[in-house]
């Protein structure tokens, strides 16, 4: 079943926190995949994915933005599907604050305050949204 | 009329109506008891009991700011092995030192799988160049494998009294209606634990207060006791000057009335010889003179021979005892000696009786022991004063007639001057005051009270002591008077001890 939008349902999901596998691919067609810590739910048609560490991601989607995302649900062992375009960046206001306080809590609670920061909230857009019955 | 689909979504609104109705009952119901009491603890159980009662929510936390304003201690924690109370969660560290320290709210539901990966990044890093830069894993409050969370700070216009904490170890328990309704249960009782903290301090200061209040006034009334005891010996000072003075006074007194009397005594005495001389001679001349007719005439001389010879010995005896007075009266005094002499005690208590002798020859009589006693180094006219004032005392405590005794003896380090009297003795109360400026018990006309004062002030010179027994009614046991001497060579090193006794007949 394939959507133009987010549905509440994976609200829930991304709140489970990682894995979240994000792929992109840069401007001269070599994909890249990596595992990020937290994707935030804007509204139906926007996501937010947090940029710490990965450089090759934020140089791929800046040269394409056309990228995909993979949420797993740990309760139910579905997967989602998500066709995401990114749009820009955000290092202040309300979903860079949240995204921020929730790395800062978990860092901090586990002697990594040093090392993991929210460099930015990369705003997508999300263009279709799948879901993958889980095994 | 309604549809069966209509009907089951009646159902369905009517029991979350039910639910909502039953929630704000019981927020209200919290609400009352946290606003009814400014007691810490009835607050802390009410929320928390709230959180069971209405959310079936099992592990609860209360943390405060404390004092330094950098870390969070729990105060009050439902559903834990370990209360906890008093732990502390820094400022900015974990969920809640996050939330302190953003003053945001913050709802996790699967924290094992954040600390999962921030473990295998930990773990990748401790064996990189980058493992510097890993910190210590604190310990926090809470449960160590908490899964969900909802923390909320407790905020006073914007000001953070503490956080209020919901946790459980399943995944994904805490839904957005419970982060709305745990927000309720905070703001509600934030107000009412900011009061009960204001109220708290308050009591801690009032009571501080009284206590500093007390603190101050024991303090002063120690001060004032003080003052009291200084003003007490500034007066037995001023007393003492005043007796002192006396003393000098009447020791130059003394001296010049001995010296005038001395001389025309002296001149008496003398006159008195050559005239017992001349009175025999005489005698010798009647004795071959009478011629027969002259017999009558010459028994006459005779008899006025004896009378004279009768006349001159009691001049005689007259000039002595006065000889004896001015010489007590110059011993007493000292004023021929240096201030501190080496002397025989039993030389001063010899012209002291002479000079108390009239308190004492028809009513009492002294019983002298002296022993084998070395002189000693001393002021000796203040030790004469030691004397006086024991002794009088002894003879005024005799009523009517009675005995004194006088005993004098060396010990090893020791000389002891033992006096005991056979007078009513001193109640056991009063034992220990005898020796206080302004005690006494003979009448103010009668005593000043400075005697003993004097006494020990005296003795205390001479490195001495004074002991006092009594029973009333067995009379006045005076026992020890002990005087060392000061600068005295080490042959009579502390050898003035000092006994008075008295004790009934």
């Amino acid at each position: 079943m394939t959507a133009d939008r987010l549905p509440d349902e994976i609200k829930g999901v991304m709140e489970n926190g990682v894995p979240v596998i994000l792929a992109t691919c840069s401007s001269d067609g070599i994909p890249n995949a990596t595992i990020i810590s937290q994707v935030y739910y804007v509204d139906p048609n926007t996501v937010a994915v947090s940029f710490q560490f990965f450089n090759k991601t934020s140089r791929n989607v800046r040269e394409n933005p056309h990228a995909s995302l993979c949420l797993n649900d740990l309760l139910t062992s579905n997967k989602w599907l998500l066709q995401v375009e990114y749009d820009h960046s955000e290092t202040a206001g309300p979903i860079f604050e949240t995204m921020d306080m929730h790395i800062e809590a978990i860092a901090s609670a586990t002697g990594m305050s040093g090392i993991f920061k929210l460099k930015a909230a990369d705003i997508y857009r999300v263009k279709s949204v799948e879901k993958l019955a889980g095994n | 009329m309604a549809t069966p689909l209509d009907k089951t979504l009646l159902e369905q609104l009517q029991q979350e109506l039910a639910q909502k109705s039953e929630e704000v009952r019981v927020l209200r119901q919290m609400s009352s008891e946290v606003n009814a009491t400014l007691n810490l603890d009835e607050i802390y159980a009410a929320v928390l009991g709230t959180m069971y009662d209405l959310f079936g929510f099992h592990h609860s936390l209360i943390l405060l700011l404390d004092d330094s304003a950098e870390t969070l201690r729990v105060v009050a924690s439902r559903g834990y092995k370990d209360p906890a109370v008093g732990a502390k969660a820094p400022l900015g560290v974990g969920v809640i030192g996050t939330v302190a320290r953003r003053r945001k709210m913050m709802r996790v539901g699967n924290l094992s799988q954040s600390r999962s990966y921030a473990a295998a990044v930990r773990s990748e890093m401790a064996h990189s160049d980058q493992a510097d830069e890993l910190e210590a894993v604190p310990e926090l409050p809470g449960l160590p494998d908490a899964e969900s969370q909802i923390a909320i700070p407790l905020l006073i216009k914007d000001t953070l009294v503490g956080v209020f904490a919901v946790e459980s170890a399943e995944r994904k328990v805490f839904t957005e209606r419970d982060e709305t309704l745990v927000s309720v249960v905070a703001n509600l009782s934030a107000s009412a634990i900011h009061n009960a903290l204001l109220y708290k301090k308050q009591e801690e200061y009032s009571q501080s207060l009284a206590e500093k209040v007390e603190e101050r006034t024991r303090q002063l009334a120690g001060r004032n006791k003080e003052l009291e005891h200084t003003l007490e010996e500034l007066k037995e000072t001023q007393n003492q000057l005043v007796i002192q003075e006396k003393m000098a006074s009447l020791g130059n007194l003394v001296a010049g009335v001995a010296h005038e009397i001395n001389t025309p005594l002296g001149v008496l005495n003398s006159n008195n010889d050559t005239l017992s001389l001349t009175v025999k001679k005489m005698r010798q001349l009647l004795e071959d003179w009478p011629a027969e007719g002259e017999v009558k005439q010459a028994d006459k001389v005779r008899d006025l021979l004896r009378s004279m010879n009768s006349l001159t010995e009691f001049n005689g005896m007259a000039a002595e005892r006065m000889i004896k007075i001015v010489t007590g009266l110059r011993t007493f005094a000292r004023l021929d000696r240096a201030a501190e002499d080496e002397v025989d005690i039993h030389e001063g208590l010899e012209s002291t009786l002479s000079l108390i002798h009239n308190q004492l020859k028809d009513r009492v009589t002294v019983h002298k022991d002296y022993g084998d006693v070395p002189p000693i180094r001393c002021h000796p006219s203040r030790l004469n004063q030691v004397y006086m004032n024991l002794l009088v005392n002894a003879s005024q405590a005799i009523a009517g007639k009675g005995e004194i005794q006088l005993k004098t003896f060396a010990t090893e380090n020791d000389v002891v001057v033992e006096i005991t009297d056979t007078g009513e003795g001193i109640p056991a109360e009063n034992l220990g005051r005898v020796f206080d400026p302004g005690f006494t018990t003979k009448g103010v006309k009668v005593g000043t009270g400075l005697g003993l004062s004097i006494v020990q002030r005296i003795l205390d010179e001479h490195d001495g002591k004074i002991e006092v027994e009594s029973k009333v009614g067995r009379g006045i046991d005076i026992p020890r008077i002990p005087a060392s001497s000061p600068g005295q060579s080490a042959e009579i090193l502390n050898i003035a001890l000092f006994r008075a006794r008295s004790q009934t007949a």
